[in-house]
């Protein structure tokens, strides 16, 4: 018997054309706002399929209609989603995401999509998921919080996680056939 | 370290899409930036208009802190990236002159250039001049080939001259940018064209890969330019290597052409020079002799008494034996009490042991 492979890609919604326009609020915010609700799964799925038929044509649309794509999750608080596709497909899938400038309703708002972690199975997915939730959440505390750090500290001591680590999710690493890849980063050499 | 070395600037940027542009990139994970003023014309006394940011005190001070961040150490990480006002950050900011090789004058002027800019590239537009450019221009001069891909050249690119260049210490600079904007149709095709030709060429070696993001909607996330660059061909080791490595050479190696000695002695560190500099030599010098004690003592195992005659020789000399036979492992020791208790003839220092 033989298994289809697949993967599992994990994707978040950036809204970067608004950093600086409300000010006192972190950058990590802004960027990862909660995205509207009229973005429903069909909708996203029409988009990407739109784009690949822009960037790839008949053979790009075929080959998404054979690879099984589907939206497993959608959560437009916390602009995130995750894909599911074959794995000879995966990076086509991923391309035409990156080619996306706005989020696929009508009168969308400028976006990027920004994928985060790439999987063969959903579990690791989800588990990246909450991981890079976490992360977002300590970067925000982080980043709001710098302002009464220092009474803060006076209270509590130190805090042990720096800024720099809980800031920086993950660049990347993209390695072709592993099973699981973390996006998680080159830059600690 | 990652690196993206083509922020597009012109007059008409506005100070504000420029933070924009730079905090979104601090917050992709980029740890280091250019800002890039392509020069079509260099006027006979060039000046560097590009925006400095908080951290940029003297012109030479941010190549030195990039090349120190460069330098994988995460110690020094709160040097590489700074806050502003509001306490968000940016990435360490270079400035970057490319200069078009249509204009001679401008190509004779590239020292000067280098006086007031931390990066310098070259733009060729025709063969001639990227044959020069590959072959004739050196390394001291410009370190970068930025390739305008979304123009057809009226050439192909040829794997000797493009090899020439990588071997030279030269690198060649894309910009997915350009495939991000609108405008064009036939600008990717011809981008993707460019580029898969541009990777025959190189076998993928010495790309730098960079945005040139005019907007910030042009900015994308390393991983996401890795595939795109994987599915037009370049693999993605090369890929990853075109965001981190190639960059981080090109920005150690022009911070040491303007700060070092004709590009190749830098001072690095002035070592202090005081009591602990000696503790330490002394320090040093202990342990070397503690390892080769443990080293003779290993040896001694196959010939016993070559072994008593050197150790006790030691033992007369500095007189601490025990270190030594401590580095003994415990199997070893054993090996020798037994065959000391075998010859019945116990040797100084085993005695001392057990």
């Amino acid at each position: 018997m033989v298994r289809i492979k697949e993967r599992y890609l994990l994707v978040n919604i950036l809204y970067p054309s608004e950093i600086g326009l409300k000010p006192g609020v972190p950058d990590v915010v802004v960027i990862n706002q909660p995205t509207t609700d009229k973005l429903k799964p069909q909708a996203l799925l029409n988009g990407i399929r739109a784009e690949v038929a822009h960037t790839f044509g008949d053979f790009g649309s075929g080959a998404l209609e054979g690879g099984g794509l589907q939206v497993k999750y959608l959560s437009t608080a916390t602009s995130t989603f995750i894909l599911r596709i074959t794995r000879a497909q995966y990076r086509m899938l991923w391309t035409a995401l990156t080619f996306m400038d706005h989020v696929p309703v009508r009168d969308g708002k400028p976006c990027t999509f920004r994928v985060v972690h790439v999987s063969g199975t959903i579990r690791k997915v989800e588990e990246a998921a909450i991981r890079h939730a976490r992360d977002l959440m300590f970067a925000v505390k982080d980043q709001a919080g710098e302002k009464e750090k220092a009474t803060l500290e006076a209270m509590f001591g130190q805090a042990k996680r720096t800024r720099q680590a809980a800031a920086m999710p993950a660049p990347l690493n993209v390695d072709d056939d592993s099973g699981d890849e973390d996006m998680v980063d080159i830059s600690d050499d | 370290m990652l690196y993206d070395l083509n922020i597009a600037w012109s007059p008409s940027t506005t100070q504000s899409d420029l933070t924009q542009t730079l905090r979104f990139s601090a917050s992709l994970g980029y740890h280091a930036v250019a800002l890039n003023h392509l020069i079509e014309n260099v006027p006979p006394q060039p000046k560097n208009p590009l925006p400095r940011f908080p951290s940029q005190t003297s012109q030479s001070q941010p190549a030195k802190s990039a090349a120190s961040t460069g330098d994988s150490d995460n110690s020094n990480s709160n040097k590489e990236t700074q806050k502003t006002d509001d306490g968000d950050r940016l990435p360490t900011v270079l400035h970057r002159a490319t200069v078009c090789m249509s204009d001679p004058a401008g190509v004779q002027r590239i020292p000067q250039l280098a006086a007031l800019y931390d990066l310098v590239a070259v733009r060729p537009t025709t063969e001639k001049e990227f044959s020069h450019a590959c072959q004739e221009v050196r390394i001291e001069v410009a370190s970068l080939i930025s390739l305008d891909l979304t123009q057809r050249f009226p050439f192909h690119f040829r794997p000797k001259p493009c090899m020439a260049a990588v071997s030279r210490g030269l690198r060649f600079e894309v910009c997915y940018g350009q495939t991000l904007r609108g405008g064009d149709p036939r600008a990717r095709a011809t981008w993707i064209g460019n580029l898969m030709e541009l990777v025959r060429a190189t076998r993928g070696r010495g790309i730098v890969v960079s945005s040139e993001a005019r907007r910030v909607t042009e900015l994308r996330g390393p991983a996401d330019v890795v595939n795109l660059l994987a599915v037009w061909g370049l693999a993605a080791d090369k890929g990853t290597e075109g965001l981190g490595v190639n960059p981080r050479g090109v920005v150690v190696n022009e911070g040491i052409n303007r700060r070092g000695y004709r590009g190749v002695v830098d001072i690095v560190q002035v070592a202090a020079k005081d009591e602990e500099a000696g503790d330490k030599m002394e320090g040093i010098e202990t342990a070397e002799s503690q390892a080769q004690k443990g080293k003779a003592a290993a040896a001694g195992g196959n010939g016993k008494k070559r072994k008593g005659g050197a150790n006790e020789g030691r033992g007369n000399g500095s007189g601490n034996v025990l270190p030594a036979d401590g580095a003994v492992s415990k199997r070893q020791a054993k090996k020798l009490k037994k065959l000391a208790a075998q010859e019945g003839t116990a040797t100084p220092e085993e005695n001392k042991s057990s």
